[in-house]
């Protein structure tokens, strides 16, 4: 029974001494989370030494990992705020890894051909203006189309998420009685309609509601066959949601990307760009020094280079937008900011 | 004690009386010079046990209460009776007094509303799925319970029909729920919906239908989309989930009635209906605990309840509008909650729950406890 134990504990031992490998953990958002985890697995192929978890805790339990400095890395949808930056205690850097946009699901029995929406419409109808499908505004950009005259059902997130947190930033942009009175945030309080949890609760009551519309992910509408509408960009033209409009929204924001690669691109200019996304972040301190193993550090610099570039093949065909080729620019120059006992990281190689 | 203890396992010879064995084991732990009795042991680990179990309990209450106080400093008592729960800032220009925006320097001046918490809809909600959930399984349950005591162990189903109730009982939460989404809730919808064509004119059944909502400055009347994600449907899960325990507790209750008492309003010519209201009327307080337990549960039920209720922070009187129970609330905003405030005042909701939780099992055992007191007295 003894030698038993003992036997155990030296293989158990053996083992752990034996794998000199390099682990690094991550948690945090949960929108990015199939593409991390195909990365992961990726990547690993090539580097057998380097263990990466990532686990989709939540944007919010995210940021707190890496403010704690329980994490290495965290992912985000939405970038640190102010009050979260000076929590942090020292210079953070956003690296974003692939966009994402949200979309108005419906349900309309019966209706063929595609619905088109403008961002203040879809204000109204969230606000409770607008009531039913055949109403004047909807009618009007809808030309040569018969919807019907059932009320409206907006659906919309219970939980706090990325995807609300894109959603009415939009339409903060779009409507200032919106602006006013909802307001934008991962969480906010909606005058109307019904809620679900999750991109699946929003998707079972639009797809179980005649007359509804939700705003979900679109890897999710797609994923499920969900028709969605044509979205009016800030040029005026309408755009489906496809991984090119969005990354044409990254690549419009590029020029704002001077001093943090945290920016905005909903509402971005360009005939081609889809207006409601967002890119989803990966988040470590500028300074690696608090991954206390410069093996870690190199690892974390080398994974996060390999996903903003070669990675970034995969992002298409799960649906995500790639990132442009100017923010992958930026993104490299970021990376290579990343320092570790006082010298980059990407020089030292 | 790590290195004796596997010596010691194959010492005992096979099967040998219970007192010798006590013997030897007391002389080896003296041979070694272990003066301590497994006895001292013994008492001294199930002291500390019992001690641990209270030791959580109260570190919980400890630690909630700790996390609560901003929430409950920011809000005080308000919280318990402010129905606007709103966790994003808003920004809106400054109006005066007469309504108009405030202009300085020709520029709009903004003014950052902060975040918003009241628990008074998510307390609505969580009490009334909680009573609706005992109007269904009240009567069901007692009549259960009653034909398990009375009719089932002249027929002999007793066993299996007992086991039966209490596996229901060990059904994860979560498969009610999956059974709530996809079962339920399309099947009340079309209820509701048939409900809603050849009742909505009745004059006084208006309120089940529609709902008032401030659009802007104006209050507008609204009809309540029929989803059969409502009060209602929260409230049938939790009957169903709450079911078992009842009719468990129930059981126990009723069959511990004397059987003096039942014979005897038997030669007092009672009918079998009259006897059975004899035995509840008997053991009414100890039935009342069970319900209690019956609602302790149901408040605290969460994940089957989160995905069928509707998930909104509101007050509306009809059964088929969407509404948002305490552990809904918690399971739905508890992991992105990421500014404090938001965090302390899910915490304190939590808190709430807990005390409310506390008190009525605490009742429910005053009641069945002091029953079976009685009973056991009066044999």
């Amino acid at each position: 029974m003894v030698r038993w134990f003992m036997s155990l504990a030296a293989v158990v031992l053996g083992a752990s001494v034996a794998s000199a490998e390099v682990r690094l953990q991550g948690a945090g958002a949960t929108f990015p989370n199939p593409i991390y985890q195909r990365w992961v697995t990726e990547y690993q192929k090539s580097h057998p030494d380097v263990k990466i978890d990532y686990q989709s805790i939540g944007s919010g339990g995210g940021i707190k990992g890496i403010t704690e400095k329980t994490i290495d890395f965290a992912g985000s949808d939405a970038p640190m705020s102010k009050k979260e930056l000076d929590a942090a205690g020292a210079p953070v850097v956003h690296i974003p890894t692939v966009a994402g946009s949200v979309v108005l699901a419906y349900n309309l029995p019966g209706f063929k051909g595609e619905l088109k929406l403008t961002g203040p419409i879809v204000a109204d109808i969230y606000l409770g203006k607008i009531t039913r499908w055949n109403d004047a505004a909807i009618a009007a950009i809808n030309p040569g189309v018969r919807l019907p005259a059932s009320a409206i059902t907006p659906a919309w997130r219970t939980d706090g998420s990325g995807t609300t947190f894109v959603f009415t930033n939009y339409l903060a942009t779009q409507s200032d009685q919106y602006k006013e009175t909802v307001g934008a945030g991962k969480q906010v309080k909606w005058p109307v309609g019904q809620g679900g949890k999750g991109n699946e609760g929003v998707t079972a009551v639009v797809q179980g509601t005649p007359g509804a519309i939700g705003y979900i992910e679109v890897n999710y509408a797609n994923a499920n066959k969900i028709p969605h509408a044509l979205m009016q960009n800030k040029d005026g033209k309408y755009v489906k949601a496809t991984p090119e409009s969005v990354a044409a929204a990254g690549a419009g924001a590029v020029q704002q990307m001077d001093k943090s690669l945290a920016v905005d691109i909903w509402n971005q200019p360009g005939a081609d760009s889809y207006p409601i996304a967002a890119f989803t972040y990966i988040i470590v301190y500028k300074d690696l020094g608090y991954l206390k193993d410069g093996a870690k550090a190199k690892a974390l610099v080398d994974f996060l280079g390999w996903a903003t570039t070669t990675g970034q093949s995969l992002a298409s065909e799960m649906d995500y937008a790639p990132l442009a080729a100017p923010v992958q620019a930026k993104v490299k120059e970021a990376i290579g900011g990343l320092i570790w006992d006082g010298k980059p990281v990407l020089a030292a190689n | 004690m790590p290195a004796t203890a596997p010596a010691q396992i194959e010492l005992p010879p096979p099967a040998p009386p219970q007192s010798r064995r006590r013997r030897e084991w007391s002389s080896i732990m003296q041979d070694r010079g272990l003066r301590l009795s497994s006895d001292t042991v013994l008492s001294w680990l199930t002291r500390g046990s019992s001690l641990a179990i209270l030791g959580m309990l109260v570190t919980l209450l400890v630690v909630l209460t700790i996390a609560a106080v901003p929430s409950m400093k920011a809000y005080g008592l308000s919280f318990l009776t402010s129905s606007e729960w709103r966790p994003n800032e808003l920004e809106q220009p400054r109006r005066g007094p007469d309504g108009k925006v405030v202009m300085e320097d020709g520029e709009l001046v903004i003014e950052t509303l902060p975040p918003q918490f009241g628990a008074l809809p998510v307390i609505y909600g969580t009490a009334v799925s909680s009573a609706l959930a005992l109007l269904f399984a009240v009567p069901l349950s007692l009549g259960a319970a009653l034909f398990l005591v009375r009719i089932a162990p002249r027929i002999k189903v007793s066993a299996p029909v007992s086991f039966l109730i209490e596996f229901l009982a060990a059904i994860p939460s979560i498969a009610y729920g999956i059974w709530g989404l996809f079962v339920l809730v399309p099947f009340l919808q079309g209820v509701e919906m048939s409900l809603h064509q050849s009742l909505a004119h009745v004059p006084g059944l208006h309120w089940m239908f529609y709902s008032t909502l401030q659009v802007g400055t104006s209050t507008v009347e609204r009809p309540i989309a029929m989803t059969g994600r409502d009060m209602l449907c929260g409230g049938l899960i939790l009957g169903i989930m709450v079911l078992p325990i009842i009719t468990a507790v129930s059981r126990d209750v009723l069959s511990a009635v004397p059987r003096a008492q039942i014979e005897g309003t038997q030669a007092l010519g009672a009918t079998w209906w009259q006897s059975s209201w004899e035995m509840l009327r008997y053991s009414r307080s100890g039935l009342f605990g069970a319900i209690m337990l019956g609602l302790a549960r149901a408040s605290g039920e969460t994940m089957a309840v989160t995905m069928v209720i509707g998930n909104n922070n509101q007050i509306v009187l009809s059964p088929f509008a969407p509404a948002q129970t305490m552990s809904s609330l918690l399971a739905n905003e508890f992991a992105e909650a990421s500014s404090e405030l938001h965090r302390s005042a899910l915490v304190q909701v939590a808190l709430i729950l807990l005390l409310m939780s506390l008190a009525f099992n605490v009742a429910a055992r005053w009641l069945v406890v002091g029953k079976e007191a009685r009973t056991a007295a009066a044999h």
